[in-house]
């Protein structure tokens, strides 16, 4: 007969299982966006092993069940948290034989869902990706400098190194917030997270970002007017850098008052008038 | 073995899938950026030099087309797989074939947004069914549903590559082999002008997260 500690080392084992399970399926949270609830399914998809196990009684389940179907959107790397702290609310609630308080769960959701999808776009969507993106391409400027046309035998380390770089932060803070939000209580949680210093570290990646860009500026700028790039594309230097010039400062202000697509199809646009003018 | 894989146009539909498959519907390890997905056709096809050089482009001037909350953007691995693709299939090594890869691949990714978008409207019909099982008890469909909504994305992606990379493949060649000699003179110009632009989206973006910073 298995004694109590074997009892409580195996429903440990199961729910770490439980856990390691929920971490995976927080890769799926957008497989079923829509637009009606936008990633509630994806939300239920991961909280459902821990509301099979938590919840032995089928009427509690089911409605915790339909609790999660209602909308929910965040930042899918920061989804982890709050998926662990509802789970640990849900939990409580399991143990409560009056019902508790059930509206709770859904006014953290509710509470947290904005704020946290505002600094996971302004830090991995608008920095870290931004960071990490321009990495690789000063290092293609920097392989092109250096080897000229023998850069073809290093190139296939420029995408590993910006695939690596993003997903060595990605995975481990996914990791690290959804272990935070089981190992501590929300007040412990938001504790935490407003004492991180958010704004410092996008500070920081913000003024590595700028110099990493201007570096590849340069670089770039090196390649186009002193590296292997022999022929003048506009027929002398000066008429080169004054193209090149004009048009740096001009995609400035297309990019502020149109889109990506109208500065793609105007450079363009510009090219061929420029070769049907035979400059 | 190259060759095999650079003519083999079913298994890099595929491959392309699962780049595009990774901009909401599994993973966001950033796969589906041009930086990272058009190398990757251009290693299959056989030069990644002129992939890795679109993939550039791309991810400068559509650095901030991302999915963020209900926008849907175009889907900018659309654009540096089609055009590295076909660019290595018709006219390899050519610059101004990749430019003209580019400009056409821009209408095929407008296209793929529709189809996002009727992927999106079907989830919501996905979402109710699910809904109703579960008010029934039939905890099991939501894994189901889940997996479905996978399934439909990897299928209606996997068709619209072969699609754009065989209908597209003709128009390309077809409306490339037109093409005057200017306009070839002016597409070679842009292969170096347009990461000039892309810089310029780019510092016009940094003033985008100070101001974020700020708030």
């Amino acid at each position: 007969m298995p004694g109590v500690n074997d009892v409580n080392n195996n429903m440990g084992f199961k729910m770490i299982k439980i856990y390691f399970s929920m971490f995976i399926k927080t890769f799926f949270i957008q497989a079923l966006w829509n637009y009606e609830r936008l990633q509630n399914v994806g939300f239920l998809f991961i909280l459902k092993p821990f509301l099979c196990k938590v919840y032995s009684d089928d009427d509690k389940r089911k409605e915790a069940f339909l609790r999660h179907m209602g909308f929910f959107n965040t930042h899918p790397y920061m989804a982890s948290l709050i998926i662990a702290i509802v789970a640990n609310m849900e939990k409580e609630l399991s143990k409560c034989k009056r019902g508790g308080k059930k509206s709770d769960v859904n006014s953290v959701k509710n509470i947290m869902e904005g704020p946290l999808a505002a600094i996971g776009d302004s830090f991995f969507g608008g920095t870290l990706r931004y960071l990490v993106a321009f990495v690789s391409i000063f290092i293609l400027f920097l392989f092109v400098n250096l080897f000229g046309n023998k850069f073809i035998a290093y190139n296939f380390w420029i995408p590993l190194v910006f695939i690596f770089f993003y997903n060595v932060v990605h995975i481990p803070v996914r990791f690290l917030l959804m272990f935070m939000g089981f190992k501590f209580n929300m007040e412990k949680n938001i504790f935490l997270l407003s004492s991180f210093k958010f704004m410092f570290l996008g500070k920081i990646l913000y003024c590595s970002e700028v110099i990493v860009v201007i570096g590849a500026l340069i670089l770039y700028f090196k390649f186009l007017f002193f590296g292997s790039l022999n022929t003048r594309l506009f027929g002398n230097d000066v008429c080169d850098i004054l193209i090149y010039s004009v048009l740096f400062v001009l995609s400035i202000f297309v990019s502020w008052k149109f889109s990506a697509v109208f500065l793609f199809y105007s450079t363009i646009f510009v090219c061929v008038g420029i070769s049907c003018l035979g400059i | 073995m190259t060759s095999f894989i650079s003519g083999n146009t079913i298994f890099l539909a595929f491959i392309s899938t699962l780049c595009s498959a990774d901009v909401i519907t599994m993973g966001q390890f950033m796969i589906y950026r041009p930086i990272f997905c058009a190398p990757l056709l251009g290693f299959f096809m056989g030069d990644v030099s002129i992939g890795l050089w679109i993939g550039m482009i791309v991810e400068m001037i559509w650095i901030n087309a991302a999915p963020i909350g209900i926008a849907v953007p175009i889907d900018v691995s659309i654009l540096g797989i089609l055009s590295t693709f076909w660019m290595c299939k018709y006219f390899k090594g050519l610059h101004e074939a990749a430019i003209w890869g580019l400009v056409l691949a821009v209408p095929f990714a407008y296209l793929y947004r529709l189809v996002d978008i009727f992927g999106r409207d079907f989830n919501t019909k996905l979402m109710h069914w699910i809904e109703r099982r579960v008010q029934n008890g039939e905890y099991r469909y939501i894994n189901i549903g889940i997996f479905v909504g996978v399934f439909f994305f990897i299928v209606k992606t996997f068709l619209f590559y072969v699609f754009s990379m065989i209908v597209g493949g003709w128009i390309y060649r077809f409306i490339y082999l037109e093409l005057p000699t200017f306009v070839l003179k002016g597409f070679q110009k842009a292969w170096y002008l347009l990461p000039v632009c892309g810089f310029g989206m780019v510092m016009f973006n940094f003033r985008k997260i100070k101001r974020l910073f700020k708030h």
